[in-house]
């Protein structure tokens, strides 16, 4: 068994969240994913959290789901695997509970990321990447095909023609590819990705919280509203923003020409 | 009508509209973006108008809202929300509703509401000294203009999110790069070259024009299905057009088409 197949982290501000199984390359076991609710839960209701840093343990950043492990009632009656209960109980929620959280998530990919591992990443807001690893759809290679929001995430971030090549084709992606095509913010130096990553976290958990969270529910929305809703949506956006604190300081600031003092408020 | 903070010029069916406040680079006051507002209204009546150019005088193309602007209501019961619906957002509507091709030529920064600007554009070329920035965020605001909906649209959901997010400044060739602008030119030949395709489509077929950009418009919310159904009623339409008529004879007769967006 896992001791801690989630370690959490709290410093200025970033709650870092490292999957801890790095002998299954962090595959996602039932107890690994209700670690991460746990801790989602958390960093949603404690205002010391500001922004969240997700990276893995060893040589993989997640290799999808544990498919070592079914758990009870996933089972139908005539014995065949009802995949839908584990989506239903722990995965989706996961990746609801990761686009709902008021406050930003960044990727720090260092190594595999596959199947549920490589949607896990872009469920996050900002990825990283070191230059070794890679975002590998591995669905269709077991005759799935992706979850954890993949076939949402890739065609809203790479484009319809390369999400169903990606997804139909279980194409294996190194960084760099994946940086050109748009799914990956930044690719690093191997050795310099935690500390690049852990900079961008600590940059955001010092930054306007209140407008990360408001960016984070306008793009969650644009996908599906038209320009028209959308607009209305950033005025009432604008709106309570213009009446926070962080707003009056950064237009201060702006105007002072001195570096912004947020705090979140 | 008299504009004071842009410049309205019309020339044979191109109009060119220019923020001119070059000292503030273009940064937009109460009184420019109540001016801009009139502009698009009139352009939108103006039947003789086919094509439109956006641009800014001096450095910059458009700095974003004026946060030093004396009528800016900086009090604490200030509402950012009334600005936003009174002028800025008719502004995005009125770019994407007015039905002729818009050309923004970025001759210097686009920042905050400055690249909602460029972005709500039909196409946008930009001086290989642009740049672009979606600034609010380091102010504590959200990104506005419309470019919630037009980043993930132009770059995806995970570019966007880090655009908006970490507000950085962009280079013109990593806007042309990122599918944000249609190209980047020399700085000294941009005028030429916005100007060029800005009149290419004022002397183009303009009901098809306003028809793509209208059938464009909506493709990100319709299914494949219901698209289909929308190209079918526009080509109806359009097939009843003069100018598809001549585009047709023109095309036979391999002479070039002599459109008069009818």
């Amino acid at each position: 068994m896992d001791e801690t197949p989630v370690v959490a982290a709290l410093q200025s501000g970033v709650l870092t969240l490292t999957l801890n199984r790095p002998q299954r390359l962090n595959a996602m076991s039932h107890v690994l994913i209700e670690a991460l609710l746990r801790e989602l839960a958390r960093a949603r209701d404690d205002a010391a959290v500001r922004a969240v840093l997700l990276t893995g343990t060893g040589r993989g950043f997640c290799a999808g789901a544990d498919l070592a492990g079914a758990g009870p009632g996933m089972v139908d009656a005539d014995g065949k695997p009802d995949l839908g209960v584990a989506m239903d109980r722990l995965f989706n929620p996961m990746i609801r509970a990761m686009r709902a959280l008021p406050k930003p998530i960044v990727a720090a990919v260092n190594g595999v990321a596959a199947g549920g591992g490589a949607n896990l990443a872009l469920a996050c807001d900002i990825v990283l990447a070191a230059r070794s690893a890679r975002f590998d759809q591995a669905f269709v290679r077991i005759s799935l095909i992706p979850d954890l929001g993949g076939t949402w995430f890739l065609p809203h971030t790479v484009g319809d023609a390369r999400a169903r090549a990606l997804a139909m084709l279980g194409a294996s992606v190194p960084a760099e590819e994946a940086h050109r095509m748009g799914m990956v913010w930044q690719v690093v130096d191997d050795a310099a990705l935690m500390d690049e990553a852990g900079k961008i976290a600590q940059r955001l958990a010092s930054g306007p919280t209140r407008s990360y969270a408001a960016i984070k529910d306008a793009m969650n929305r644009a996908g599906t509203n038209t320009l028209d809703r959308q607009l209305d949506l950033e005025r009432d956006a604008q709106r309570e923003l213009g009446r926070s604190a962080d707003f009056k300081e950064g237009v201060a600031a702006f105007l002072a020409k001195r570096p912004a003092n947020f705090t979140g408020n | 009508m008299a504009y004071e903070k842009i410049l309205l010029a019309r020339d044979n069916g191109l109009a060119t509209l220019t923020f001119n406040a070059p000292d503030r680079l273009n940064a937009v006051s109460r009184k420019m973006i109540a001016e801009i507002k009139t502009c698009w209204e009139e352009l939108a009546a103006d039947d003789s108008v086919r094509a439109v150019l956006i641009t800014g005088a001096g450095r910059g193309f458009c700095a974003g809202a004026d946060l030093a602007d004396p009528d800016r209501d900086s009090g604490a019961t200030a509402d950012s929300g009334a600005a936003l619906e009174k002028f800025f957002n008719p502004v995005i509507r009125a770019m994407r509703a007015i039905p002729k091709p818009i050309v923004a030529a970025v001759n210097g920064v686009a920042a905050g509401v400055g690249m909602s600007f460029a972005l709500a554009a039909d196409i946008a070329v930009a001086g290989k000294s642009a740049s672009f920035l979606q600034a609010f965020a380091r102010i504590g605001l959200l990104p506005d203009g419309g470019s919630t909906w037009f980043l993930p649209r132009l770059v995806g959901d995970q570019r966007a999110r880090a655009l908006a997010m970490l507000a950085p400044q962009i280079s013109a060739e990593q806007a042309k790069e990122w599918g944000l602008i249609w190209d980047v030119v020399d700085d000294a030949d941009l005028m030429t070259t916005a100007t060029g395709i800005a009149r290419k489509l004022a002397d183009g077929p303009t009901l098809a024009l306003a028809r793509i950009k209208d059938a464009l418009g909506q493709a990100s919310g319709n299914d494949l299905g219901r698209q289909l159904d929308v190209e079918r009623d526009f080509q109806r339409e359009l097939g009843r057009s003069e100018d598809f008529k001549e585009g047709v004879a023109a095309f036979l007769a391999k002479r070039k088409a002599d459109f008069k967006g009818k």
